[in-house]
């Protein structure tokens, strides 16, 4: 057994040792950046004071030549327009280049109004640069799916059975761009960082219509569809390595729906349960967490 | 502890074997979670207690786009999760500001009948509908009782199920709004907006149609609940044969008063103008199918022939606005 202790101390100590990354590893670009970050930035400003070494040479200029002798009109300077180039955001955050992304998330669907299908999900991400990232998402259904009561009510009322579908699982693989980064100020108190950004990518979503038309003879095996996925997301950063997560995402896929004919002499067979397939839109509310390993990262980036 | 011989001692040595493993157990368990979940680094925002910023506020010279100004807003707001009719409300917000957190005003709308767009569910009803029609028809050229399934749906389908669906036609809420929250945001790091989110919360008054209280088996023509009319033919044993849902169920409005709340962002384009996107929910109970749902029954669970009250069920009543901002006066005002 102290072995296996052990075994965790050595697991531990490997995990914990690479939790610094760099940011940006281009000194070059960093330099490029600078420059291009405030052209004044870094020069003295007109008007401060000198070095002696420069001021000993001004003022042998003025002693040699008077009429090359720089005159400044202080007040003249001083309310001349500045251009600084400003960034809105300065410095990004948070660095995500070569870092893992986590995010556990549960999720609730925003256009089912006949079954729910609300349950947790999970996303892995790695991103390529900060503001790309390729990963893996996916959501678990099975023991969610709730029939509504106002299906119940429809068929009560109407005697129409409304074909039903229950989910089991989705995975996909997916890409993440994040054009826009902010801040809010907070009651003008205290200020947090956010950023929005747009997913997109291909997976498979497993189905199955509940059946409603003729509950009684049908019962139907769990099938796999490819589903394309699409959506948009926000990152709250509450540190630089944890952050609330809500996303918004629409799952598209083929659905196979339960016919809502009965063949007569032939309940029993299943090539007579199916009926149309329909483009089926799943949009999901997520609502979960993102943490980013490492934990910590370097900043080679100029404010 | 293994060299002990007796029976008895070999149990204790055992138990305590057990028990070392579990606290060896416990600890790499804990060391190793500890070890991966804490940061070795501390990495938070820095926050300067001392020096010259020291309580110094979050944002200097901030515009103050709000405060002392009057906002008007023509909203569009899209219905969300209708089961039945999706609508567009046409309206407007009218805010003054108090302050840059703190606005009072009323936003509202009324959704004309072309902006009421029927749920792919109601062309299944009312194809499942006008197919029983034609199975009546066909019965009835041939001197028979319509099909019992056909006659039961009387009370609650219409000739046209489209025409028995309730709606919300107009809404007025004065609302309180509260800004906490005010920033920017950077689109690919070139173009930059002023940003805020806001919450409000207030009462709201809405005039909506549904379908008219009824009580009672005879033809809704009579103020009863059915859609049957009487073909003036009778079958072989001399019965009349009624023609099931043939008749327009009347319809009627009201007013509702419910809480409405939520939330938005106001994105500015410039000093005077901006767009805003907001969520509001509005709940109260209501009748969207025109169905006779309730009333009796274990806690009235169970249809009871009639239409009233008993009959509408709680719903969130979601609804997702844009809107295109004006301010007067054109200026802001800038914060120290």
């Amino acid at each position: 057994m102290k072995k296996i202790g052990v075994a965790f101390l050595v697991a531990s100590a490997v995990i914990a040792s690479p939790l610094l990354a760099l940011g940006q590893d281009d000194e070059e670009g960093a330099d490029d950046t600078a420059a291009e970050a405030g052209d004044t930035e870094g020069e003295p400003e007109e008007g401060a004071e000198k070095p002696d070494g420069e001021e000993a040479g001004l003022g042998s200029i003025c002693e040699i030549d008077p009429d090359a002798c720089p005159k400044l009109d202080f007040d003249k300077e001083a309310a001349r327009d500045i251009r600084e180039q400003v960034f809105a955001v300065q410095q990004l955050f948070v660095l995500r280049r070569w870092r893992f992304e986590v995010q556990p998330f549960w999720q609730v669907p925003l256009n089912d109004q006949f079954v729910g299908h609300a349950g947790p999900g999970l996303g892995l991400n790695f991103w390529i640069t900060n503001v790309l990232a390729a990963g893996i998402s996916g959501n678990y259904y099975e023991p969610f799916n709730s029939d509504s009561d106002f299906n119940f009510q429809t068929r009560r009322a109407a005697r129409i059975g409304v074909p039903l579908t229950e989910y089991r699982w989705n995975a996909n693989v997916n890409f993440t761009y994040t054009p826009i980064v902010g801040k809010f100020s907070g009651f003008g108190d205290f200020i947090f960082q956010y950023d929005a950004y747009v997913v997109g990518g291909v997976g498979a979503i497993s189905t199955r219509p509940i059946p409603v038309i003729d509950p009684d003879n049908r019962g139907f095996d769990w099938e796999t569809n490819i589903a394309f996925n699409a959506g948009i997301g926000l990152h709250i950063f509450f540190n630089r390595w944890l952050a609330a997560t809500l996303e918004v995402r629409d799952y598209v896929f083929n659905d196979k729906l339960e016919n809502t004919n009965i063949p007569p002499g032939s309940e029993q067979d299943p090539d007579t349960w199916y009926g149309e397939t329909q483009l089926t839109n799943n949009v999901q509310a997520q609502l979960g967490i993102s943490i980013f390993f490492p934990l910590s990262f370097e900043y080679r980036l100029p404010k | 502890m293994l060299k002990k011989t007796t029976s008895n001692g070999r149990e204790v040595a055992q138990r305590k074997t057990c028990a070392s493993r579990l606290v060896g157990a416990v600890l790499g368990l804990a060391a190793f979670f500890g070890a991966a979940l804490l940061p070795n680094e501390a990495s938070a925002q820095e926050i300067l207690l001392t020096g010259p910023l020291a309580g110094a506020g979050a944002v200097h010279n901030l515009r103050l786009y709000r405060k002392g100004r009057v906002e008007f807003a023509p909203t569009a707001t899209f219905t969300l999760l209708d089961e039945y009719l999706r609508q567009i409300i046409v309206g407007a917000r009218l805010n003054y500001n108090l302050t840059d957190y703190l606005a009072i005003g009323a936003w509202g709308g009324f959704s004309p009948e072309a902006l009421h767009f029927e749920a792919g569910l109601v062309d299944r009803i009312q194809a499942v509908n006008e197919a029983r029609g034609q199975n009546n028809a066909q019965r009835l050229a041939l001197n028979q009782q319509p099909n019992l399934q056909n006659r039961l749906t009387s009370l609650n389908l219409g000739q046209n199920f489209a025409d028995q669906l309730g709606s919300i036609d107009w809404i007025i809420a004065p609302q309180v709004t509260f800004v906490p929250f005010r920033g920017k945001l950077a689109l690919f790091q070139s173009i930059y907006i002023d940003a805020d989110l806001y919450f409000f919360a207030g009462p709201a008054i809405a005039g909506l149609t549904e379908r008219a209280d009824c009580s009672g088996p005879t033809s809704a023509a009579v103020g009863g609940c059915n859609s049957e009319t009487d073909s003036g033919q009778v079958d072989a044993n001399g019965d009349p044969i009624p023609i099931p849902n043939s008749q327009a169920f009347p319809m009627a409005s009201r007013i509702a008063i419910a809480p409405t709340f939520g939330l938005g962002f106001t994105f500015y384009v410039n000093r005077w103008n901006a767009l805003g996107f907001e969520w509001r929910a509005v709940p109260f109970a209501r009748n969207t199918g025109g169905f006779d749902n309730h009333g009796t029954g274990p806690d009235g669970e169970f249809p009871d022939g009639q239409i009233n009250s008993d009959d509408r069920d709680l719903k969130l009543n979601q609804m997702l606005s844009v809107s295109w901002n004006f301010y007067l006066p054109l200026d802001y005002q800038v914060s120290e």
